[in-house]
């Protein structure tokens, strides 16, 4: 694509900065991308080229070739060209519309500007003109150009922060940080300028987290990684500058190589039309050379004596070669069983079906003004025949919005409202929510319905200020001032930001922090807390707490973590009230919220100094200094006092739940792949009743070495296998057997209720060619499978696994670009176009914004599209069949000369215009559903309309006129009017049309009698019940209530703690200037904490993480 | 975000149209025994009705055909020796009409096993030169472009030089002593638009002339603008037999219409019962593709010719149409039954 001839494949990269001479000498590629195929000169050829690829066409390419040798043209060249012209054309016009767009966009990339640093100066340079080894000035909230080593930036110590939406859908804020010795430059222009530093690196590839090599400068090599790189397609964010020097350009960065060819998709129709096709040119050989033979016998026994009057060539007169010359000519009258309209007539039905997708107002999200959208206008019918659905699950199932929900104080549940005579009321946008205008510095967007827990503020109960207090002190949030002094925090977990977005509408504001203190308003008094230890998260503690010291010197800790790991930690005394809480903590779990229980303790100064000596020991120690923090922190969290709990919902799009239980009832089975939890992932099983209590088992894998996943699949199918034992096993199997009759007409599936969850890693074994059937024979008896901590790649593995063996029809939703992998690797992908950027829908098939629309997708336009295809499909062989076969039946009668029955202009038309535009009214409108039926004005337009076409056309080629100018061409002047004055004509079509339709409604109307289908017994009911009853319409299931407890909420990294507490995250303008006590411990080694820590998480989430795209 | 209509902002929201919304209103052809019933008798009483009235119909046309290959065996020896191809051969056939045949009496030649929808034969003519625009186009007439001396023949082509050239007199005898010539018209026996619009003869002051320069199909005895000795009107590409040859027949076997019986004196009610004969000068040579030929003398009803298929096929669609209705008509009641009692 790129010149591959021009250089050598490179093997290694040396870029000097500031240098564009020497980076010259290796023809790197610039900044200029190009995804169109075609300009104006190569398009024709290039389109030509590809168009006679397809078989179709080729085949036409040839027939229209043996029309042109006289002795074998049966029928005149234009037969063929004209409809094969019209073929191309229409395809060359799409093509060139797509390649336009291609251009269009490439070039709306291609000139965007940025700052780049040339001769000593900044200027604004297209991105196009950006070359490897330019020194690129980024500001906050820009794309970014290239792929680029980060030099400085405006943060402190060369961090700065992007988002890799784009890249990897993740959406969570990433650190990247420069080099010491080139963070120093700053923003210095004359000191950049004068970097000439040299890099040297791996070639250009497309793993994204991945980056081995080493800067040269100033007689020193210092090594560079993947976290001194910013991708092409980042955005940076929460920093105001930052300088980068470009190492890949254009089409060699990482974001341009993953971008690969996306694969052509066929679907079953597809390949059922080609072996049909395949089937009928047999078909037509075979009628070929029965009549091919049929001419020899003919010429030997009786062409010889009729040549008195027909002097023929001596080549022609050997009966064996004459036959020879039959077979290609029939070959050419008969080729219209395999009408090239055909494929154009499939092309248009489908992008008929994709604008009724995109037309549809039922799959229109109005809150986001977003339409449903084929992208891919040849899949539709396909959406009829999916079996698995693989869906994402943060953004597809969820709304990705956290909201606080309800909580639990002192034994207290907020959250719900009650009506005057106790009952509870459902929340709906009715519903009145707390005002929270007496607090100017509320968050407008949260909204909470129960009235008593302000009051309870407003009372001053000490213990929901504490809990407030609690939630306002014990985070990670960064809040940031905007110049209207509104208040933005920068959140690492949404779950967090919920949290602290409620204390802060609840009148605990907090404002502002530094390593050593937080700045909370609490009830509009400003109240600064020392911050004196941060015990940070980790997936062990399940926890994190802070030690504040009040203004008045009493020292607390504040802690959150899982209920589980906390209640554990309770002072003794808490006995009544955890149980309590217990009980709200099931309840709120049942519901499918994310729950977090919260306590605090009182310490004395005396204790925490002992206890800080302690800590301080532990982490300036060597051997097993994590082990011995990890001690230290057991030490100081326990004995303490339960507050209560928080509930935090994982908000799910609406009628998720109702759409799943419909696609359940369809047969569908949906399979959650999340890069989440297994606890969140598990939790929003239960929301959307995909996880019930009342299944037989939930099987969950979550080995870390081949052999226990293996021995935990194998027990989880003697599991499965013993249970069907017990059923084979006389009565209960026949119970089961009549359950199963039952369960096919009742609208209940009673299928073995099994649900299998597995976790990332073990899932990378189970994947494995020993493991996989395993797997997926279990996969597949569940109902439910949901596989949590999956990299992109083990999505489109699991995709591709279910696609292979189970030969299944799938379909990939969702709406990050960790999604796209699977989605691309699905039949059929659909994109969700949220607010995760525009990747998956960039690479979807299908988009639109709400997951419920999927229901409507595969049920009503997937389904219909097949119906239509197949009927289209009959109906159109049906036609062809009944033209052509005439010809092979005459055949007999004309000594096989390959004697045409119709006028070659008849010929030449039937197929692109006489009954092109019924056969498609049918493939485009026809419903099958209760309430809609096959005639509509369409359809009546199209039929009559293709009628009057045909005589308009028969008269005008039977015209005088027309004979004057071209004798040759239309010599059959006059038949239309004899032959149309004829009685017998009209006789024979009306008795040609009765005998054809009698049978066929003879045989409809005893099949409705007879063996009437479901739609036919309720059409029977309509008619009989004349006034039609409206369907009930579903009925919102009930939330279950449920004793299962929900998992913890944390969804950040690990690590951010030793960030806070070292300040180094901070802007320099925040720091005070007042010294509120030394740092608490020494933290020069944070960074490289941080560095090991992420990339540990990253390691052990993602063993092997190239995207493959 | 959500912009409000009202203002007069764009919504992308798409149309509520019935098209668009695939709500268009339609009708279902539900098959219900009350629509399908009565629709089923009422077409097989239609169809027999129809059937019965055409077998009628055919059945009143009269009909006779006389095939005089075998009766005249001596000229058709004679034509298998291309040698002879300029001696006169004549033949006449007696024969016996025994019932009247009223109306417009049209006479036929028939041939058994000639290929003319053979497809190198059809498409050997040329029609430019047959509009008489140009007697050089010979274009696709192959294998009978031009003649040896290598002047274009015209007509050309596989079909004009194949064309049927017996002539043939029909004669009545009232006495077995005195025979009269039964007057035969050949107008009128084409398709008007072949005759003005199709076929034109060369523009020139007499045929002759306009033919000059041209050679006769090779078969021919004759030049195109002497086909007709008595009628000089009726010759060139205009004679009434060419045009009628022209047009090519779809199967092997096949009669043209020849002439009509002109209805004046005693053959003004079509042609008496009695004794006839054909006088037919023998020229068409069959038995070398050992094919036959025959006359027919048919008259005609407004369903055509004598021919019994469609009335056969109306009849046997009516009643097996009347027999689909009583099948179902059962089916359907015993059914309803069935169902009734189940519902008890």
């Amino acid at each position: 694509m790129f010149c591959g001839e021009k250089k050598l494949l490179e093997t290694e990269r040396r870029v000097k900065a500031n240098d564009r001479e020497f980076n010259e000498k290796f023809q790197y590629a610039n900044n200029r991308i190009h995804t169109s195929k075609y300009n104006v000169l190569t398009f024709l050829p290039i389109n030509l080229f590809e168009q006679f690829q397809r078989v179709a066409n080729a085949y036409f390419l040839f027939l229209l070739i043996l029309q042109l040798i006289p002795e074998i043209s049966s029928l005149s060249w234009f037969t063929t060209i004209v409809p094969l012209v019209l073929v191309l054309t229409i395809t060359a016009v799409k093509d060139a519309t797509d390649d336009f767009f291609r251009h269009k966009s490439d070039n709306q990339v291609n000139n965007r500007l940025s700052e780049v640093l040339i001769n000593g100066r900044l200027q604004s340079e297209k991105w196009m003109n950006v070359k490897a080894g330019d020194i690129i000035k980024l500001e906050n909230n820009q794309f970014v150009a290239a792929d680029l080593l980060l030099l400085s930036s405006s943060e402190p110590h060369g961090l700065c922060y992007i988002e890799t939406a784009e890249l990897d859908g993740e959406t969570n804020l990433k650190v990247r940080h420069a080099l010491p010795v080139t963070s120093e430059l700053g923003a210095d222009i004359s000191r950049l300028a004068e970097f000439d530093g040299v890099v040297t690196c791996e070639p250009p590839n497309n793993k994204l987290d991945k980056f081995t090599g080493d800067l040269a400068w100033k007689d020193n090599k210092y090594p560079l990684n993947n976290e001194k790189i910013i991708l092409r397609g980042c955005v940076l964010r929460n920093s105001s500058w930052c300088f980068g020097m470009v190492i890949f350009a254009g089409p060699d960065t990482k974001l341009m190589q993953n971008s690969g060819r996306t694969k052509f998709k066929r679907t079953s129709i597809d390949r059922l039309m080609n072996t049909l096709v395949l089937w009928i040119f047999g078909f037509l050989v075979c009628m070929g050379i029965i009549l091919a033979i049929g001419n020899s016998i003919w010429e030997h026994q009786v062409g010889d004596y009729f040549q008195a009057f027909l002097f023929r060539d001596e080549v022609v007169k050997n009966p064996i070669f004459s036959g020879f010359l039959t077979f290609w000519s029939y070959i050419i009258i008969l080729n219209t069983v395999v009408p090239i309209s055909l494929y154009v007539s499939v092309e248009v039905i489908r992008l008929g079906h994709s604008h009724f997708i995109n037309w549809d107002r039922k799959m229109y999200y109005s809150k986001r003004e977003t339409l449903a959208e084929a992208r891919t206008t040849t899949l539709n019918e396909e959406l009829g025949q999916i079996e698995y659905v693989f869906s994402d699950k943060t953004g597809t199932l969820t709304q990705n919005i956290m909201t606080f929900n309800k909580c639990s104080i002192n034994g207290r549940t907020y959250g719900e409202i009650y009506d005057n005579l106790g009952r509870k009321i459902e929340i709906n946008e009715k519903t009145k929510p707390v005002d929270f205008s007496f607090n100017p510095q509320a968050d407008s967007k949260f909204q909470f319905y129960d009235h008593s827990l302000i009051e309870s503020i407003k009372l001053g109960d000490p213990k929901v200020h504490e809990f407030f207090r609690l939630l306002a002190l014990c985070h990670t949030v960064m809040p940031e001032e905007k110049n209207e002094g509104k208040l933005i925090y920068q959140v690492q977990s949404p779950d967090e930001g919920a949290l602290v977005t409620a204390a802060r509408n609840f009148g605990f504001i907090f404002k502002s922090r530094t390593p050593e203190t937080i700045t909370v308003e609490e009830m509009g008094k400003v109240v600064t807390y020392r911050l004196l230890a941060f015990l940070d998260f980790n997936n062990i503690r399940k926890r994190m707490s802070v030690i504040v010291q009040n203004p008045e010197g009493q020292i607390k800790l504040y802690c959150k973590g899982a209920d589980t790991i906390l209640f554990e930690k309770l002072h003794p005394s808490n006995e009544e009230l955890m149980t309590l809480t217990s009980d709200h903590l099931s309840e709120f779990g049942g519901e499918g919220l994310r729950t977090l229980a919260i306590a605090y303790r009182d310490l004395n100064e005396e204790y925490f100094k002992e206890w800080f000596k302690l800590l301080e020991e532990a982490s300036r120690g060597l051997d097993m200094r994590d082990e011995r923090i990890a001690a230290a922190y057991e030490e100081i969290e326990r004995d303490m006092m339960l507050l209560g709990a928080t509930a935090i919902e994982d908000k799910l799009q609406d009628g998720v739940i109702e759409t799943i239980a419909s696609l359940s009832l369809a047969n569908i089975k949906i399979w959650v792949l999340t890069g989440d939890k297994q606890e969140t992932a598990m939790n929003i099983g239960y929301s959307c009743n995909m996880l019930t209590d009342d299944m037989n088992e939930v099987f969950v894998i979550s080995g870390q070495t081949a052999a226990e996943v293996w021995e935990e699949l194998k027990k989880a199918k003697q599991l499965l296998f013993e249970r069907s034992t017990g059923f084979t096993n006389g009565y209960a199997f026949c119970e089961k057997l009549q359950e199963l009759k039952l369960g096919s007409t009742v609208e209940e599936t009673v299928t073995g209720d099994y649900a299998l969850i597995i976790n990332g890693h073990s899932l990378g074994y189970a994947l494995e060619a020993n493991l996989q059937n395993e797997f997926l024979e279990i996969a597949c008896i569940c109902k439910t499978v949901i596989c949590c901590r999956v990299t992109p790649l083990q999505k489109a593995q699991v995709v591709e696994l279910v696609k292979t063996h189970r030969k299944a029809v799938t379909l990939a939703i969702g709406d990050g670009a960790n999604d796209i992998s699977m989605i691309k690797s699905a039949h059929i992908g659909v994109g969700i176009s949220g607010q995760e950027g525009m990747q998956a829908v960039l690479a979807s098939d299908y988009s639109f914004a709400q997951f419920r629309y999927l229901q409507r997708l595969l049920l009503v336009h997937g389904r219909w599209s097949y119906f239509r295809m197949c009927k289209f499909l009959c109906y159109f062989f049906y036609k062809n069949f009944a033209f052509t076969l005439v010809h092979f039946w005459f055949g007999f009668f004309c000594g096989f000369s390959a004697q045409t029955v119709y006028d070659q202009w008849f010929i030449t038309l039937f197929n692109i215009v006489y009954t092109s535009l019924p056969v498609l009214a049918m493939g485009i409108f026809d419903q099958i559903a209760l309430d809609t039926s096959y005639w509509t004005v369409i359809n009546h337009v199209f039929i009559w309309g293709s009628i009057a076409v045909y005589f308009s056309i028969l008269f005008t080629m039977h015209s005088d006129g027309i004979f004057d100018i071209f004798p040759n061409q239309f010599p059959f002047v006059g038949n239309a009017r004899h032959s149309l004055t004829q009685k017998s004509t009209w006789l024979v079509i009306l008795l040609t049309t009765v005998v054809s339709v009698m049978p066929v409604i003879t045989f409809r109307f005893l099949k409705v009698d007879l063996y009437p289908t479901l739609s036919d017994q309720v059409r029977q009911l309509q008619r009989a019940q004349d006034k039609a009853t409206p369907l009930k319409s579903h009925k919102r299931q009930p939330r279950r209530t449920s004793s299962r407890r929900s998992g913890y909420a944390f969804a950040h990294q690990e690590g951010y703690g030793e960030l806070i507490t070292s300040g180094k995250n901070m802007r320099v303008k925040n720091l005070p200037t007042s010294g509120l006590g030394k740092t608490m411990y020494n933290s020069t080694s944070w960074i490289e904490n941080l560095c090991k820590k992420t990339t540990d998480t990253v390691n052990s989430f993602s063993p092997d993480r190239t995207v493959k795209l | 975000m959500k912009r409000n209509n009202c203002q007069g902002l764009p919504s992308r929201m798409p149309d509520n149209t019935a098209f668009q919304q695939q709500q268009l209103p339609a009708c279902r052809p539900s098959l219900t025994a009350r629509a399908v019933l009565p629709g089923f008798f009422a077409t097989g009483v239609s169809f027999l009705g129809m059937g019965i009235l055409l077998i009628l119909s055919a059945k009143s046309v009269k009909e006779i055909e006389i095939t005089y290959t075998d009766l005249c065996s001596n000229c058709s020896k004679l034509r298998e020796n291309a040698s002879n191809f300029y001696k006169e051969c004549t033949c006449s056939i007696p024969f016996f009409i025994p019932e009247k045949m009223p109306g417009n009496v049209y006479m036929y030649y028939k041939l058994h096993n000639f290929y003319q929808n053979y497809r190198r034969y059809i498409i050997s003519r040329n029609n430019r030169q047959l509009l008489g625009e140009d007697n050089t186009d010979v274009e696709n007439c192959a294998p009978f472009q031009r003649a040896s001396n290598d002047r274009p023949i015209a007509p050309c082509g596989a079909i004009a030089n194949s064309m049927f050239n017996d002539t043939i007199l029909l004669s009545y005898y009232p006495n077995s002593s005195t025979g009269i010539n039964v007057p035969l018209l050949s107008s009128e026996i084409t398709w008007w638009t072949d005759k003005h619009v199709k076929f034109q003869n060369p523009k020139s002051s007499n045929l002759s002339s306009a033919f000059a320069g041209t050679a006769k199909p090779p078969y021919w005895r004759k030049p195109v603008y002497q086909l007709d000795q008595e009628n000089p009107e009726n010759n060139g590409f205009l004679n009434n037999d060419f045009i009628v040859w022209m047009r090519v027949a779809a199967l092997p076997t096949f009669k043209k219409l020849y002439r009509r019986i002109h209805r004046i004196q005693q053959f003004a009610d079509g042609l008496p019962a009695g004794n006839y004969s054909l006088d037919i000068s023998y020229n068409f040579p069959v038995t070398v593709f050992k094919g036959e030929k025959g006359v027919v003398l048919s008259t005609a009803t407004w369903s055509g010719g004598k021919n019994f298929f469609l009335g056969v096929a109306y009849t046997a669609t009516g009643a097996m149409t009347w027999l689909a209705a009583f099948s179902l008509m059962a089916v359907h009641l015993k059914l309803k039954k069935k169902k009734a009692s189940f519902q008890c």
